[in-house]
């Protein structure tokens, strides 16, 4: 039997919950360590190991660094793990000060100045992109697939219907309600970016009338590019279907819900974007 | 001095328990969150219609609280009520929220510690050293699994996301649930109902056995109790802050906006997380506040549980281990009432209302499944000036901390430290099934 672990670093827990959710694995795999469910307060050896939540601590680095030692395989699991993640939304120079000066406690892991993603320090064989990812694609990690049978795009799996000749003058914002169910979120307004976020998810996002935010990360034609491709590409995709001045739609993506998701595959801080090759991403 | 150090595990985020002993006399206990993201800070200046999308991400467990109390917040300042048809929607949310979470706080956190094993998913390894089969406990766990499954289900099917849900925006909802989609989900809760109640029984069963076993039922002193369900039937949709005196004869009532007349927070250096404390008085939060003040569950099983729960132990009642048991009783009655808002049409009549965004302040107040959680935000230029969340499990750290140093006193002596005292800080913090990711945030 496979022996798998999952490292729990800074982060929210979802992705285990979304592991919870992959009954299968349960008399397939041993579970020999994961924090959440058992009561093992060490890494042993093992085949696979799960990283997800991203380096917020120095606890989080010992932990890490220490933990990989013993794994076979070592996974970047959801966006925390792979980009730092949500916590990266405050690295801005006057957040930043102001919260690593009232976060100073004396008994407790101290704060790193900044959030940062795995393989900042261990090299990482796969990479499980979602926020979190979803069961089925756990079952694949686990199972070590690697064919690509997934969609391509969000867009693929979204099923609504693109129309020629409603071109929305202005972004109507997030929370508008009264969604029409078929019509495609961009004739309605909507900053949708599923034309070129990766698939696999399902599509659940867009399918309930909320506009996918990119959480699974670019499709495999903007990975192993810096962000600014992607970018321009979602530009282009609004510009053929709406009249929405460019700038709208830039001051859109770089705004927290789609920035924490648009900038997982590339280094968020500063421009050295650190390539991660397609072939290593779910 | 001597400081023990307690790892913890089965419960939900980063933290550990510091317990101080000189001569066999406890000097103090602590519990200590270790993990922090600033999300307080990192939301400054975000546009506030995207709270309902970013603040989930606060907790994977407790993400859907997040996402409707944020939607609450910001209908608040914009002065706006929902359409009956979303707030039905919004409920579903919330019953799927503690299905998932009381299933898995009572199957996969707290079931080892009654069964001796460390974990329900151990097999091979724990199974030789108790008198379970290995067969049997697979079967625990994959029936327990699939009692939670169905909540994340009904989080998906009335939430769109799985985790993090999208279907909440201000004004109401962005749809309702088809029919068919409505059908085959209750489906599926009325299969999970008699699974729950099944294992609920066995849980019953296993922790009055383990209650005769270690003779104490842990911390059963009186506290005041802390709920958003301000009346004598459950509402995890929230409405009012209602506090349960010590003495259980008096009650204080107040809207989220006055928390802080009320609440008292002190932060503290050992912990990311600090406490609340309600006219100097230790506060409960979570599955024993509510049933401690309700008299009717609405729905026929979780009825029968109440009363067997309250013949038994008597209403209010105070030991730490029956936060569990009480965390069944809700488990059943989300099962039966989310099976009755699915068998009504949820597909027609208005999903929202329109609405204009306007600058203010906001409250959103939801019963989470570890207590009331506020949402509140003062919103400048349409963007976030400044965010406040306030966490149920901070609520109740005052309540951990004075368990944990009861149970350090009755395993500590001049002589040594009992073994089993490591066993009972698992147990007496798992009572509290604290949140470390939402407390710090
Ligand atoms: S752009 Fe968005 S809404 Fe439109 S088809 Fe693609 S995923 Fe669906
Ligand atoms: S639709 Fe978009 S935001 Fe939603 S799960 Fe899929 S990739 Fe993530």
């Amino acid at each position: 039997m496979k022996n798998f672990a999952v490292l729990q670093l800074s982060g929210c827990a979802g992705c285990e919950v979304s592991l919870l959710n992959a009954d299968a694995w349960v008399d397939q795999y041993n579970l020999a360590y994961m924090p959440l469910v058992t009561s093992v307060h060490d890494v042993p050896e093992v085949d696979l190991l799960l990283v997800s939540g991203g380096v917020r601590t120095d606890e989080d680095l010992y932990k890490l660094r220490h933990a990989v030692q013993r794994a076979g395989e070592v996974v970047a699991v959801g966006t925390c793990a792979i980009s730092g993640g949500v916590a990266n939304l405050g690295d801005r120079d006057e957040v930043r000060e102001l919260f690593i000066a009232q976060a100073r406690r004396r008994h407790v892991p101290h704060l790193l100045p900044k959030s940062h993603p795995i393989d900042a320090f261990v090299e990482v064989d796969r990479y499980l992109p979602g926020c979190p990812p979803m069961s089925h694609l756990f079952m694949m990690v686990l199972t070590g697939e690697t064919e690509k049978t997934l969609a391509r795009t969000v867009c693929q799996d979204c099923g609504r219907k693109k129309l020629r000749d409603v071109r929305p003058e202005h972004l109507v914002g997030f929370q508008t309600g009264k969604v029409d169910p078929d019509i495609c979120l961009i004739n309605q307004g909507y900053l949708c970016i599923g034309s070129s976020t990766r698939g696999g998810c399902g599509a659940p996002c867009t399918r309930a009338g909320h506009p996918c935010v990119g959480c699974r990360g670019p499709s495999d034609a903007f990975i192993e590019k810096e962000s600014a491709v992607w970018m321009k590409s979602i530009a282009r995709v609004f510009k053929g279907m709406t009249d929405i001045p460019e700038e709208e739609i830039q001051t859109g993506l770089r705004s927290p819900q789609l920035a924490l998701f648009l900038f997982q595959f590339s280094d968020y801080a500063d421009d050295k974007a650190t390539i991660r090759p397609k072939e290593k991403v779910l | 001095m001597t400081r023990l150090l307690f790892p913890l595990s089965r419960i939900e985020g980063h933290a550990q328990v510091a317990i101080e002993v000189q001569e066999g006399e406890v000097l103090s206990a602590q519990f200590q969150a270790t993990e922090l993201r600033g999300f307080e800070y990192l939301v400054q200046d975000a546009p506030a219609d995207q709270m309902p999308v970013v603040t989930p991400r606060i907790c994977g467990v407790c993400s859907t609280a997040h996402h409707v109390a944020a939607v609450k917040a910001l209908e608040d300042a914009y002065e706006i009520t929902p359409p009956p048809l979303a707030l039905k929607i919004r409920e579903l949310l919330m019953l799927g929220q503690l299905l998932q979470n009381q299933a898995t706080s009572l199957f996969i956190f707290t079931m080892p510690d009654r069964l001796g094993v460390s974990s329900i998913f151990q097999l091979a390894s724990d199974a030789v050293t108790t008198d379970k089969s290995e067969r049997q406990l697979t079967e625990v766990a994959t029936r327990a699994l699939q009692v939670r499954q169905a909540g994340t289900h009904l989080i998906s099917t009335a939430g769109g996301q799985f985790i993090h849900p999208v279907k909440a925006v201000v004004g109401g909802v962005t749809g309702g649930i088809p029919a068919q989609q409505a059908a085959e989900m209750r489906a599926e809760l009325e299969a999970a109902l008699p699974i729950a109640c099944e294992l609920f029984d066995y849980y019953w069963e296993i922790s009055i056995a383990m209650g005769e076993r270690l003779g104490t039922w842990g911390d059963d002193a009186p506290a005041c109790y802390l709920s958003a369900i301000a009346g004598r039937q459950p509402n995890f949709y929230g409405n009012q802050m209602y506090v349960l005196s010590s003495s259980g004869d008096a009650c204080s009532m107040f809207p989220a906006r006055d928390f802080r007349k009320y609440l008292t927070y002190e932060a503290t250096e050992y912990s990311y997380a600090g406490h609340t404390s309600f006219q100097g008085e230790v506060i409960r939060a979570n599955s024993l506040a509510r049933i401690n003040v309700l008299h009717d569950m609405g729905t026929p099983a979780a009825n029968r549980y109440l009363k067997r729960f309250t013949e038994a132990f008597g209403q209010p009642a105070h030991a730490i281990l029956l936060f569990d048991l009480a965390r069944g009783i809700e488990l059943v009655y989300a099962i039966e009432r989310a099976i009755e808002i699915l068998s009504e049409p949820l597909d027609e009549g208005d999903p929202a209302v329109p609405h204009t965004p306007q600058d203010g302040e906001g409250f959103g107040l939801v019963e989470a499944p570890r207590g009331p959680l506020i949402h509140h935000y003062t919103i400048e230029d349409g963007k976030i000036a400044h965010a406040e969340f306030i966490i149920p499990t901070v609520h109740n750290m005052l309540a951990i901390e004075r368990a944990l140093r009861v149970a350090a006193e009755r395993y500590i002596d001049a002589e040594r430290v009992n073994m089993e005292l490591e066993r009972a800080v698992g147990r007496v913090v798992r009572a509290f099934d604290p949140c470390i990711a939402c407390a710090t945030h």
